[in-house]
């Protein structure tokens, strides 16, 4: 106990020295504020953007706002989707032999490349933005529930045949349940994924939502409210992943992400 | 004496049948007929894993199939399961022609093969879900059998947080609780320690003078065969065919040390190595 508060009081010693000398170092000119704006500034950027807003009307929360409900759009609609499919290939050789290739293809595509051709498609509005982050988290998602369902334990389903479960009913009652850990990793990556993506799909026709805000405030030399907009995003991708990890921990109580797969 | 009875059979049915009642114990429980397995391997030709198997094994028997790796007494076993169909040949239990799982046979696996998601109480449920008794029963099947391997403290408990021996008890539970007339268990002691494995053994005795089951046991130990069973089926690898039939008459309950296991482990020693 005491050994963890001395080690913690040194940490700190040494993170506030760091901060300190980063202040000192623009106070005496060798750093420049728009380059390496000081914690003092970054924390004077968050109460702007609390009150006046960035750009003026538009407060960090409406930004943070709107930034969650296009991930969640576009995340939902990727499970949605990468689900029912990913349980159809996986159960499938044929079907996952065929579609392989272009899984591997689909995923290795980077999602803003799509931009150019998802604002040819989308217009700049809504919808392209909630497609770009679909996208990247369907192929994460997809390749998860695939890999899931194809490497059950055939044990589990031999188990499962002799106490007569076949079909539909085995696929609930085996493959469901020993698939769904790795389903569960997938949703964490995923939504990793969408938040990656974020930046880049607010950066065309809007100036609200966090990665709008990120690249606006470049624009005007803002970086201390660059660097609010990026932990904002930091805070809330640990958070939201977090969540998971417990809702996972509830839904999934037997334990570790290969329980129900074979090593 | 099968064949006698057939032939008497032709002669004066009805008093055949009376007789065969009245002098044997019952029709075999499993019967197994002429049965070949081939399966195809990359190149296109065939690999005989089973030979031209025939086998009667009596109701309330205790049967073990010994042999080498590669005997085919694990793809045997699946066949009695239901689990594979032979390539030639039939399987009938209780006369019935064996068309899948679920007619009768309770099988316990090489690894304990429980669902990690599942309960012991739950996975022993899951053994009588086609059982055709209320939800409430199958509750109170699952609770006794669980007592009956002696864990009745574990019901809440998942396959992680148990031992190997505990593990596998839960799975004999969760055979039993399909109310089987056979068990089928393959090298279901194989993974644990040799303590673990001896009190398992005497369980397992102890459950089958309980609850009375004709059991075919897969495994490689020749002492725990003949611990065990009546009778001592030998196999022998490419293709697997039967060896020898050995019969084990050493009345019950037996002692491990008991000298007569020594000529009989020497005997079947001889039948492998041939």
């Amino acid at each position: 106990m005491r050994r963890r508060l001395i080690d913690i009081l040194f940490a700190s010693v040494v993170i506030g020295a760091l901060l300190a000398a980063w202040e000192l170092g623009v106070a005496y000119g060798y750093l420049k504020v728009y380059q390496f704006p000081p914690a003092s500034r970054i924390a004077k950027g968050f109460v702007d953007l609390t009150t006046v807003g960035f750009p003026t009307g538009i407060t960090v929360w409406s930004h943070t706002a709107t930034t969650i409900g296009r991930i969640l759009q576009g995340y939902a609609g990727a499970l949605v989707l990468a689900i029912p499919l990913g349980f159809v290939i996986g159960s499938s050789r044929v079907l996952d032999k065929m579609t392989a290739p272009l899984i591997v293809f689909g995923r290795s595509i980077a999602t803003l490349s799509l931009l150019p051709l998802a604002i040819v498609w989308f217009g700049t509005g809504e919808l392209t933005k909630i497609v770009l982050i679909g996208y990247g988290c369907f192929w994460v998602m997809l390749s998860n529930v695939i890999a899931g369902v194809k490497y059950v334990d055939p044990v589990l389903l031999k188990a499962g045949r002799a106490y007569g479960a076949s079909g539909i009913e085995l696929a609930r009652t085996v493959v469901l349940p020993a698939a769904l850990p790795r389903i569960f990793a997938g949703a964490r990556m995923a939504l990793g994924v969408g938040f990656m993506v974020i930046v880049g799909a607010e950066m065309i026709g809007t100036v609200e939502g966090l990665g709008a805000l990120i690249m606006e405030a470049r624009t005007f030399y803002r970086s201390e409210i660059t660097i609010v907009g990026m932990l904002i995003i930091g805070v809330l991708g640990f958070a939201i992943s977090t969540g998971l990890m417990w809702l996972e921990r509830a839904l999934v109580p037997w334990g570790d992400p290969l329980a129900g797969v074979r090593r | 004496m099968r064949s006698s009875a057939q032939s008497n059979m032709g002669a004066a049915p009805r008093l055949a049948a009376d007789q065969a009642t009245a002098a044997q114990p019952a029709a075999p429980a499993i019967e197994i007929d002429r049965v070949t397995k081939t399966f195809a391997d990359r190149a296109g030709s065939g690999i005989t894993v089973l030979d031209d198997i025939s086998l009667a094994i009596a109701q309330n028997a205790f049967v073990s199939l010994v042999g080498r790796s590669g005997c085919g007494k694990t793809t045997l076993l699946n066949i009695l399961a239901g689990l594979e169909a032979p390539t030639s040949g039939a399987v009938r239990i209780a006369g019935r022609p064996v068309k899948g799982p679920g007619q009768g046979q309770g099988v316990v696996f090489q690894q304990h093969a429980l669902f990690p998601w599942l309960t012991a109480l739950e996975n022993v449920k899951f053994g009588c879900r086609k059982r055709p008794i209320s939800r409430a029963e199958k509750e109170d099947v699952a609770r006794d059998l669980l007592a009956l391997v002696g864990l009745q403290d574990a019901a809440a408990k998942y396959p992680r947080e148990m031992s190997g021996g505990m593990q596998q008890r839960v799975a004999i539970a969760r055979a039993l609780a399909l109310d089987p007339d056979i068990l089928l268990m393959d090298e279901p002691f194989g993974a644990l320690d040799e303590l673990t494995r001896i009190e398992l053994q005497d369980e397992l005795l102890r459950i089958w003078q309980v609850r009375r089951k004709t059991v075919v046991f897969v495994t490689h130990s020749i002492s725990e065969a003949l611990v065990l069973s009546d009778r001592i089926v030998l196999l022998a690898p490419h293709p697997g065919r039967i060896a020898r039939d050995v019969t084990v008459d050493p009345p019950r309950p037996r002692v491990r040390s008991d000298p007569r296991f020594a000529t009989l482990y020497d005997e079947i020693w001889r039948g492998l190595s041939q």
